[in-house]
């Protein structure tokens, strides 16, 4: 009885220490997409709608695992799981299969996933590890910038060589925005800027056409409206005819008769958009705004940089997520092929972003808990 | 220690608040887009989804059946047979159109063909085959489609012309619309000659359409809304199809025309011209070498001669050059004129056809006997003039405008016309050959038609027409006097019922009715004096090209006319012999018919039909 009561008040004060407004929205934003996947199925749980919901409820399970680990576990385990993926990464490199013409997947038996996809929360678990023993003094020093940028250089070539331009740009993004978090020095960052530009023409070179193609007629729809434009141009359409209130679920014409390719995936947003207007829309993006502002202030709110950096890392990897994915879509930036978090089909993307803020809600439930030195 | 872990968390903040406001900004940006698409260019946008997804498609209408005016049907539309292939439904195509070719005739071509458009289409257009397949074929397909995937039976509508070759020139032909600019969409058929092209407007109806919504492939995923249209209205015409056929078969293979009028309406019975075509041939689209022996045909198949051939009237001239004389009081109906055989005028010599001459006639006996020398004597007396304005009065050069295309006015010459179309002066020997209906003068068989009408009714101008109802209130009259009228239709009884008329042999006698009428005979080359000195060579030693036309023209009954014919045959011989007996068959067949040719019709002259596709 003392024993029973004891457990009792331990998984109490433990959903007392939760984050119960990141879980929501988190939550909210998972059954938009079980929503969008039925209405996009015209109008049918199968075949995706019923998957992301189970998808959504094992993520939730795995969230609230990950949030009862210790933050010190994570700490102490941080470069090994960058290890692990970043070894997984050469898997595919070595094993993968080859699915719409690039590299991604590694099949575990019972699943596949894409170690491109987890390796952004690596890349942040192993900057903030490295961060945590890091002071300003030696912070902007060449010989403290080198590991932080082959922790950042390694995933980014591999995920690369699949070959997947977008997921490159976003972890390599991902991870200098922890080494601009963190206080390296800003003419780095200008330094920086300035190599990349000086190597477009070198990068270019090694493009897939595909990847041309993409970023040439982002450029220019027009180019090719019924090849490689017709994405950007249909996508634009169908935001364009939601008008102001939409044209109601389930009545998306663009979506439902396949004017919109990767309806399901990629260009979900455009579906909701076209459905639920732009009234719908403010409020879809009004969610995700509200969630990064949570995790922001959780970041705020913890004692040790490694949490700092952990947490705002990956708010800044689910923004770039975000607004890639909604510039993509709206014609502002080339197909990348980014998924929309929580709402976009697809497993290794919606559990990726369930593990991060299971990471995220641990380090806020261990806010005041000292690691390392 | 604790200063420098303040100063990381001061780094920290400072930092994160640059990216959040950063953050911020790039929310901006989203939502001004989200704006610009969603709401500054939300209508263009509506439109190009809604272009996006749906296609009209038009719904051609039956069109209208044509009847004769006891309303049987002249042409009406037959369930066509086509047979269409959708490619994605059979496994292997070539095998399935080479087991279709056992069945149907497909040239291996054709086959060719129809791979191609598989290779370019998306898979699921339907691409015909073959079309016009019989019944037989069509039911056999259908017995065989378990076997023949992707192939599917489709029934379309064609043209039928039940009389065919008889009514071609009246009720024309249809043919697959051509010009993309046509004002109405769906329209599948379009009249191109006769009735067909005249009475387009009616006998199309309105086609229908239907909006469909279209997946991004182009597949129908459903229908939106359906616009019923219009079947085409029925056309009911003035003919007589026993009086038709008849005329048609009396003309046989020669070259000719007749035409009937109803005296009374103006209506036209019958409208026939030989040798004709197949309109069912031409409405389903015409080989390239049928067309060519059509086109090459001396005897001009494919001309509507009725209505477009222009001939000298000859004889049949003679009483419109009567009554010029006599209403111009010239001379009297009792005036006589000797007949030596022939009549010379300003040092040159006009014959009579009867060499030996007719000796003393007088105008009755003149007409009877066509004595060509009282015309050539009584035309000089009268002058050019009066007889131009009496001729004007019976059709000769008038547009007689039964709408259908091809219709040729002819030439009445006069003074005035000589000058204005040749530049010279009008010949007072040209007006003794006007006098016989020879020299510049031309009428069309209609209008020869048109004239006997005009005299057999005593000078009413009934409006010819082809519609059934088309008929004038009160139409105009000629003004003659009706003792002149009286010796003009004694003469034209005497032609036909006078033992020495000269188309005695083709007298009819029907429950007491005859008919009247006049013979012509129209000479097409010039006899040189050398000839007729020595034996002026006889029709059947002569090239067909240069036999004389035969032409008769006549009414019935000649108490109470009722019904006036024209006949014409080309280079066919002498009137009397070749054209009169052709205007007895069809007089008598009028006249034994008789009861049911109603002259007043009730029903209205267009009626919308109630089911267009029988």
């Amino acid at each position: 009885m003392a024993i029973q009561s004891s457990r009792t008040d331990t998984i109490r004060s433990f959903l007392a220490e939760l984050n119960w407004g990141i879980i929501s929205l988190t939550l909210i934003l998972g059954m938009v997409g079980v929503a969008s996947l039925y209405s996009v199925a015209g109008e049918t749980i199968y075949p995706w709608s019923w998957r992301h919901l189970v998808r959504l409820v094992i993520g939730l399970l795995i969230m609230i695992a990950i949030a009862r680990l210790s933050i010190k576990f994570i700490y102490n385990s941080a470069y090994v799981i960058y290890g692990t993926i970043l070894a997984a990464l050469v898997g595919v490199e070595l094993f993968g299969n080859i699915h719409m013409g690039a590299q991604r997947w590694l099949d575990l038996g019972i699943a596949q996933f894409q170690p491109s996809e987890v390796m952004r929360i690596g890349i942040v678990l192993a900057l903030a590890r490295y961060y945590q023993g890091v002071y300003p003094e030696k912070i902007s020093k060449l010989s403290f910038i080198i590991i932080p940028m082959l922790i950042i250089i390694a995933p980014s070539v591999l995920v690369l060589r699949q070959p997947d331009l977008g997921t490159t740009i976003l972890l390599a993004i991902t991870g200098l925005s922890v080494l601009f978090l963190a206080g390296v020095s800003l003419k780095y960052f200008l330094a920086g800027f300035a190599t990349l530009a000086a190597s477009f023409p070198v990068v270019w070179g090694r493009l897939q056409v595909y990847q041309k193609d993409r970023i040439l007629t982002f450029f220019n729809p027009e180019r090719d409206p019924l090849g490689s434009g017709y994405h950007i141009i249909q996508s634009k359409i169908g935001i364009g005819s939601g008008g102001f209130s939409g044209k109601g679920f389930g009545d998306g014409t663009q979506s439902r008769l396949n004017f919109l390719p990767e309806k399901h995936t990629d260009f979900i947003f455009t579906m909701f958009a076209e459905e639920m207007g732009f009234i719908g829309s403010l409020g879809l993006i009004g969610l995700y705004v509200g969630l990064i502002i949570a995790i922001f202030l959780v970041a705020r709110e913890v004692k040790t940089q490694f949490s700092r950096l952990l947490v705002s890392g990956l708010a800044v990897s689910l923004f770039l997520y975000l607004f890639v994915n909604l510039a993509m879509v709206m014609g502002l930036a080339p197909v990348v092929g980014v998924p929309l978090p929580f709402v976009s089909y697809g497993g290794t993307s919606l559990i990726t972003f369930m593990i991060s803020l299971g990471v995220i809600l641990c380090a806020d439930r261990n806010a005041n808990v000292e690691v390392g030195k | 220690m604790i200063r420098k872990k303040v100063t990381r968390q001061e780094i920290f903040n400072r930092r994160a608040v640059i990216m959040g406001a950063g953050q911020l900004g790039l929310f901006g940006l989203l939502i001004g887009r989200l704006q610009y698409l969603q709401l500054r260019k939300a209508d263009e946008y509506a439109m190009l989804a809604e272009d996006n997804r749906v296609n009209v498609e038009f719904l051609s209408a039956p069109r209208g059946r044509i009847v004769d005016r006891q309303g049987n049907i002249l042409a009406r539309n037959d369930p066509s047979y086509q047979l269409i292939l959708i490619p994605e439904q059979s496994a292997d195509v070539k095998a399935v159109l080479r087991r279709v070719q056992n069945i149907v005739s497909i040239s291996d071509n054709a086959i060719e063909r129809i791979l191609k458009r598989v290779e370019k289409n998306a898979k699921f257009v339907p691409i015909t085959i073959a079309d016009n397949i019989s019944w037989d074929d069509f039911s056999r397909l259908n017995l065989e489609s378990p076997f023949l995937p992707g192939v599917q039976t489709q029934v379309g509508e064609k043209r039928i012309y039940l009389y065919g070759e008889d009514m071609a020139h009246m009720l024309g032909y249809v043919g697959a619309v051509q010009a993309r600019s046509t004002q109405q969409k769906g329209k599948i058929l379009e009249g191109r000659s006769g009735l067909e092209y005249l009475f387009e407007e009616n006998l199309q109806g309105v086609a229908g359409n239907r909006r469909v919504e279209v997946n991004a492939y182009g597949r129908i995923v459903r229908e939106l809304e359906r616009e019923k249209g219009k079947p085409g209205a029925q056309i009911q015409t003035t003919l007589d199809t026993n009086l038709q056929t008849l005329a048609m078969k009396s003309l046989g293979n020669q070259s000719g025309a007749a035409v009937v009028l109803d005296i009374a309406t103006g209506g036209v019975l019958a409208l026939a011209s030989t040798p004709s075509y197949d309109p069912n041939q031409l409405s389903v689209g015409i080989d390239d070498r049928d067309w060519a022996k059509l086109t090459a045909n001396e005897k001009k198949p494919l001309m509507n001669k009725a209505i477009s051939g222009l001939y000298s009237p000859g004889s049949t001239f003679k009483m419109v050059v009567a009554l010029a004389a006599l209403d111009a009081g010239v001379v009297t109906k009792n005036h006589k004129f000797d007949c030596p055989g022939s009549y010379t005028f300003g040092g040159r010599k006009f014959h009579c056809w009867e060499r030996k001459g007719h000796g003393v006639v007088d105008m009755r006996t003149a007409l009877a006997r066509s004595c060509d020398v009282y015309f050539y004597d009584l035309a000089l007396r009268i002058g050019i003039d009066q007889i131009q304005k009496t001729a004007r009065e019976f059709g000769f050069g008038e547009h007689i405008g039964l709408g259908l295309m091809g219709e040729r006015d002819g030439v009445m010459p006069g003074r005035t016309w000589k000058e204005e179309n040749l530049g010279r002066k009008w010949q007072p020997g040209e007006t003794v050959l006007v006098g016989i209906g020879q020299g510049y003068i031309l009428a069309s068989p209609l209008q020869l038609a048109v004239m006997t009408a005009r005299l057999a009714s005593r000078g009413v101008k009934a409006k010819p027409h082809v519609i059934l109802g088309d008929v004038e209130e009160s139409p105009e009259r000629i003004e003659i006097n009706d003792d002149d009228m009286d010796v003009v239709l004694a003469g034209l009884n005497d032609v036909v019922n006078h033992p020495r008329g000269t188309a005695f042999r083709s007298r009819i006698w029907v429950d007491g009715k005859t008919m009247a009428g006049k013979t012509g005979t129209v000479q097409v080359r010039t006899i040189s004096e050398a000839e007729r000195s020595d034996r002026v060579l006889p029709n059947s030693e002569l090239p067909w090209h240069l036999r004389d036309h035969a032409i008769f023209v006549g009414y019935a009954p000649v108490d109470n006319p009722r019904y006036a014919v024209a006949v014409l045959v080309e280079h066919g011989g002498g009137g009397s012999t070749v054209a009169a007996p052709i205007g007895n068959k069809i007089l008598t067949a009028a006249l034994e018919q008789e009861p049911i040719m109603a002259s007043k019709p009730s029903t209205p002259k267009l009626q919308t039909q109630s089911n267009g596709a029988s």
